[in-house]
């Protein structure tokens, strides 16, 4: 097992060397308050049966979850992605049944919706095979905490007297990003957790202590582990595409001391700058009433100010785009947005469809849906990108909006089922310098959904959701049959019973077109009339 | 005005230059509204159509065009749509000239069945000048190239083309599947003049396959057969599947005007959900829907009426078809609507008008109330499946019932036609008389009555005028569904 531990401190809280106590095989620092990434690089040997079964069947698999509260990112950690549990897969073969849903039921609970890979994920078009950036197949779900993933560490990896491991594994119930990462080129499994800031309360079982809003460091190392350790803050790039860490880096049983470090990278995920950064915070919501067409309402604060980034690359092009996760409850219409008809475009503000991949059936019902739904990469229109029409003095609030539609659902007592639809990520995608090499980078995050549809050289700069009940997940009530008001058996009888009565009725009006009587009004006819009898 | 309303519906010239006016307004209106509005008139179902169009003019399949369910004929007709420009709408203008067409041969029909030219240009009027019919063309709804096919077949059988009948009956199969209930009442009409006397089954059962019988089956058979391997070999399963196949595994379970939609909606979850709460169904009668529509519409209504007045059979099966059908929106209405001025002319609808303006009235309502509760669900997300929209889809399936006992009832008061012998001897036999048989004599005399009786100018103006009232709620919300606004 390999474990890189990352301490991000703001730069005003800079570490002091001489704080950092590194021991034989132990490092202590005691009250930091900093951003957290733990990174576990873990074995097949290393890993329960179950696991490395489902690994073995792959050729490389991602998984990706975020947290429904929003939390601020920190340099380096600044991509995001829709709440929920995001997963890429690549089958080693095609066409094989595959366990990954049994162990995603195991793993990060039994109530989520996956069949089978085939049967429940969803395939982008593949654009070069041998450039692949994209896994095969896609999958995603609500899931709103990582409890199951704890106790299944806890019972599965953890021995019952390693406390620390225990107690190390509930840190995930509090973390705002986990990553899951395997390739079958390295026949490793990378586990990457971050936590944007230190916990509020945190109890060491071990030393039997309480710490209030810091980390207490107590990192030891064993047996043949590798254990690295940073403490860094984040310094000006020298680059606008890069990114700057300086502090120290301690590698535990190996060094006796901190050595103090300064490294710039490039960076494809980046933040706004902090004026901007307020600036253009959005807010999602559905427009009321939402009806079987909810209105998905993206709205920044300022028209104005919705304008590229100030600290992209001189020469960059940029466009702000949104990432839509949906549920297979909910779609859109790609036909609409195809048209690319210009009025469609500017009563939403919004700009072309750059993708649509998924369960994008425009009839079926929720369910008969298999693939658990779709994404959609949609360009936005800003105030400066549709000069005319909207004047520049005037400034106020800007609201894109994306018309979507709901799938029936199966009827239910109380006539409502609720849903919900994770918010969709905005960021500006710029492009960056030719020979920019982004894998350079210790902290790079691919494999997020969107990342694939862009080329390898696009930089994204992240506009922060701001949601006003702290949550970024919204909850539609559907109308759906009401089996309190009706019996499905009344419904049936009564239906039987018209069917049957109007039936009935036109066949008591044509009775006499059947009565010999009627037949003879002709004479010629007369032999037609005994023929039908 | 009255004056004036009646000069322009007896004149050929002012009736057709009405209806050509009427839809060139709407069509420009349309071209206007969809330049500067986001919400568009243009249906969404044109942009369906379009769509394969364009497929087709890239060499694709139009069934890569998600929802195209229509004969690859209508996609090669509408190729000039993906020329650019204005040619957008020619689809547009084709099924507003089919329309036109349609409505000529309505008028050589009335005319062929003796009635006076000034007089079959009100009812001809009923469908030409008709505000829904041309809304619904100009919209871009291909089901007007449907109804200009339906009625050259009755037309051609009307003429005794028995061939061309056969071979537009395939091509209007092929198109859609529902005019195969019209070889029903085809066939039955096309009854041998008896001369002899029948004696044994044998006989009868022989007699019965005359020679046009026989002609009409083998060509509609054959047209139909030949268009299907033709667009077989072109498109492949895509077009089985779309075309037809698509019918036999459809659910529809989306709210629609049909009275099994509740039902079917309850028993599509039922079937995909095993955990699905609530009592269950004990037995899936909507997969027997089928026996009611077909034994009324391809078997009763056939034998009963073919015999006795064609079109107004066709418009009884045809409403019969539609009401019992297992999905029905507002289009589907255009199916019978165009036979309405040939049945009219001589119903109890216009014989007695408080009645007809009771069943248009009730027509009106009935979809009016559906749309109320549809809109409710659709746009305010009220749950209104119970009671509102099956009560409103029950209600509506009642007034339909009732006003198909009528139709039915005013065939089967009809005397049964010699076989065509009138009819071909001359077209304007009754007026001339010179067939004195009763039959002729009962029908003129009706007609005197439906054109002198004080009675008669209330009715015609009601089924001209009032079904204007249609347009306001024409629109069924499965076209809605996916408009994108």
């Amino acid at each position: 097992m390999r474990r890189r531990s990352t301490y991000i401190t703001h730069p005003s809280r800079a570490v002091n060397p001489a704080d950092i106590q590194v021991y034989k095989n132990q490092l202590l620092l005691g009250a930091l308050k900093a951003a957290r990434e733990e990174r576990l690089t873990l074995g097949l040997q290393e890993l329960p049966q179950e696991v490395v079964e489902v690994l073995k069947e792959s050729h490389e698999l991602h998984v990706r979850w975020a947290p429904e509260h929003p939390y601020n990112t920190t340099v380096p950690f600044l991509s995001r992605i829709s709440p929920g549990l995001h997963v890429q897969y690549t089958p080693l073969k095609e066409k094989q049944p595959g366990h990954l849903c049994d162990l995603i039921h195991k793993v990060f609970g039994q109530n989520l919706r996956c069949e089978s890979p085939q049967s429940t994920f969803t395939s982008p078009p593949l654009i070069s095979e041998r450039f692949a950036q994209t896994a095969s197949l896609q999958y995603y779900s609500l899931l709103s905490s990582l409890r199951p993933l704890a106790a299944y560490l806890q019972r599965n990896v953890c021995t019952p007297s390693d406390l620390v491991c225990l107690h190390t594994a509930t840190l995930l119930n509090i973390a705002d990003s986990v990553d899951l990462d395997y390739d079958s080129i390295s026949h490793t499994l990378t586990l990457t957790v971050m936590w944007s800031r230190q916990p509020d309360i945190i109890y060491d079982p071990i030393g039997e202590f309480t710490t209030l809003d810091a980390w207490n460091l107590d990192i030891e190392q064993k047996g043949s582990d590798k254990v690295e350790v940073g403490i860094l803050s984040p310094g000006p790039g020298l680059e606008p595409s890069d990114l700057q860490l300086s502090g120290f880096l301690t590698v535990v049983g190996e060094d006796d001391h901190p050595k103090a470090t300064l490294f710039s990278f490039p960076s494809r995920h980046h933040a706004l700058s902090r004026d901007q950064a307020k600036q253009q915070r959005y807010n999602v919501s559905f427009d009321k009433p939402t009806g079987l067409h909810p209105i998905l309402r993206i709205s920044f604060p300022s028209a104005n100010l919705l304008t590229e980034p100030e600290n992209k690359p001189s020469g960059s092009v940029c466009a702000l785009q949104t990432y839509l996760t949906l549920p297979s409850h909910i779609f859109a219409d790609k036909y609409a947005f195809l048209s690319n008809d210009p009025l469609f475009q500017k009563s939403h503000n919004l700009g072309q469809l750059r993708s649509i991949i998924g369960e994008t059936d425009l009839e079926a019902p929720d369910y008969v849906v298999k693939k658990w739904g779709s994404t959609v990469l949609l360009e936005l229109q800003t105030p400066n990108s549709t000069v005319t029409n909207h004047k520049g003095s005037v400034d106020g609030p800007w609201d894109v909006t994306v018309p979507l539609h709901l799938r029936y659902l199966e009827p239910k007592a109380g006539g409502t089922s609720e849903i919900e639809v994770p918010w969709p990520i905005v960021f500006w995608a710029c492009t960056a310098e030719d020979g920019t090499k982004f894998p350079v980078n210790p902290f790079d995050r691919t494999q997020l959904g969107y990342d694939g549809l862009f080329g390898p050289r696009t930089m994204f700069y992240h506009l922060n959701p701001a949601p006003q009940n702290g949550m970024m997940v919204e909850r539609i009530a559907v109308p759906v049959l009401d089996t309190d008001t009706a019996s499905p058996t009344t419904i049936e009888y009564l239906t039987v019973v018209s069917i049957a009565l109007g039936f009935l009725w036109v066949l008591f009006k044509l009775r006499s077109a059947f009565r010999p009587a009627s037949m003879n009004v002709e004479g010629k006819s007369s032999d037609v009339g005994k023929k039908k009898q | 005005m009255p004056s004036l309303l009646a000069y322009v519906f007896s004149s050929r010239t002012a009736v057709f230059f009405s209806a050509l006016l009427l839809r060139a307004v709407l069509l420009v209106y349309g071209i206007y509204q969809d330049s500067v509005s986001a919400i568009k008139y243009t249906d969404i179902d044109y942009y369906v159509f379009t769509d394969a169009a364009r497929a087709v003019a890239r060499h694709s399949s139009p069934y890569d065009r998600a929802t195209y369910r229509y004969t690859p004929l209508l996609a090669w007709i509408l190729l000039p749509t993906s020329w650019g420009g204005l040619w957008f709408h020619f689809g547009k203008v084709l099924f507003a000239l089919s329309d036109l067409i349609a409505g000529w041969l309505i008028l050589m029909v009335l005319k062929r069945r003796g009635m006076r030219e000034p007089e079959a240009l009100k009812y001809a009027s009923v469908w030409l000048v008709n505000p829904m019919v041309a809304n619904i063309s100009t919209r871009g709804s291909s089901e007007g190239l449907l109804c200009v096919l339906v009625m050259t077949l009755l037309w051609a059988f009307e003429t005794r083309r028995v061939t061309l009948s056969g071979i537009l009956l395939g091509l209007c199969v092929h198109s859609k599947i529902y005019p195969f209930i019209y070889g029903a009442s085809m066939l039955w009409a096309l009854e041998t003049r008896s001369s002899g006397s029948m004696n044994t089954k044998a006989q009868s059962v022989f007699k019965f396959f005359n020679a046009d019988r026989i002609l009409l089956v083998s060509t509609s058979l054959l047209t139909f057969t030949a268009l299907n391997v033709l667009m077989y070999n072109n498109y492949g399963l895509p077009f089985l599947q779309h075309t037809f196949l698509h019918h036999l595994t459809r659910i529809d379970h989306r709210h629609n005007f049909s009275p099994y939609n509740t039902l079917l909606y309850l028993s599509s979850a039922q079937t995909t959900v095993p955990s699905f709460s609530g009592s269950s169904l004990r037995f899936s009668f909507e997969s027997l829907a089928f026996i009611p529509q077909l034994l009324l519409s391809a078997v009763l209504l056939p034998v009963g009426l073919a015999k006795r007045h064609l079109p107004a059979t066709m418009l009884a099966q045809t409403l019969a078809f539609v009401t019992f059908n297992k999905v029905c929106t507002s289009q589907y209405f255009l199916w019978y609507l165009i036979f309405l001025p040939l049945y009219l002319a001589d119903s109890s609808l216009t014989a007695r008008p408080a009645l007809g303006v009771t069943a248009l009235a009730l027509w009106v309502l009935g979809q009016a109330a559906w749309l109320q509760q549809g809109y409710q669900l659709e746009f305010l997300g009220r749950s209104t499946f119970v009671p509102g929209l099956f009560a409103a889809s029950l209600a509506f399936f009642a007034i339909n019932c009732w006003i198909l006992g009528i139709v039915v009832q005013d065939v089967v008061e009809k005397p049964i036609e010699a076989p065509n012998t009138s009819r071909l001897t001359g077209a304007r036999a009754p007026i001339s008389a010179s067939t004195p048989t009763p039959e002729v004599k009962r029908t003129a005399s009706e007609r005197v009555i439906g054109t002198v009786g004080p009675t008669s100018t209330r009715p015609r103006g009601n089924s001209t005028l009032d079904i204007s009232d249609i347009t306001n709620v024409h629109l069924g919300p499965r076209n809605r569904v996916l408009k994108s606004n």
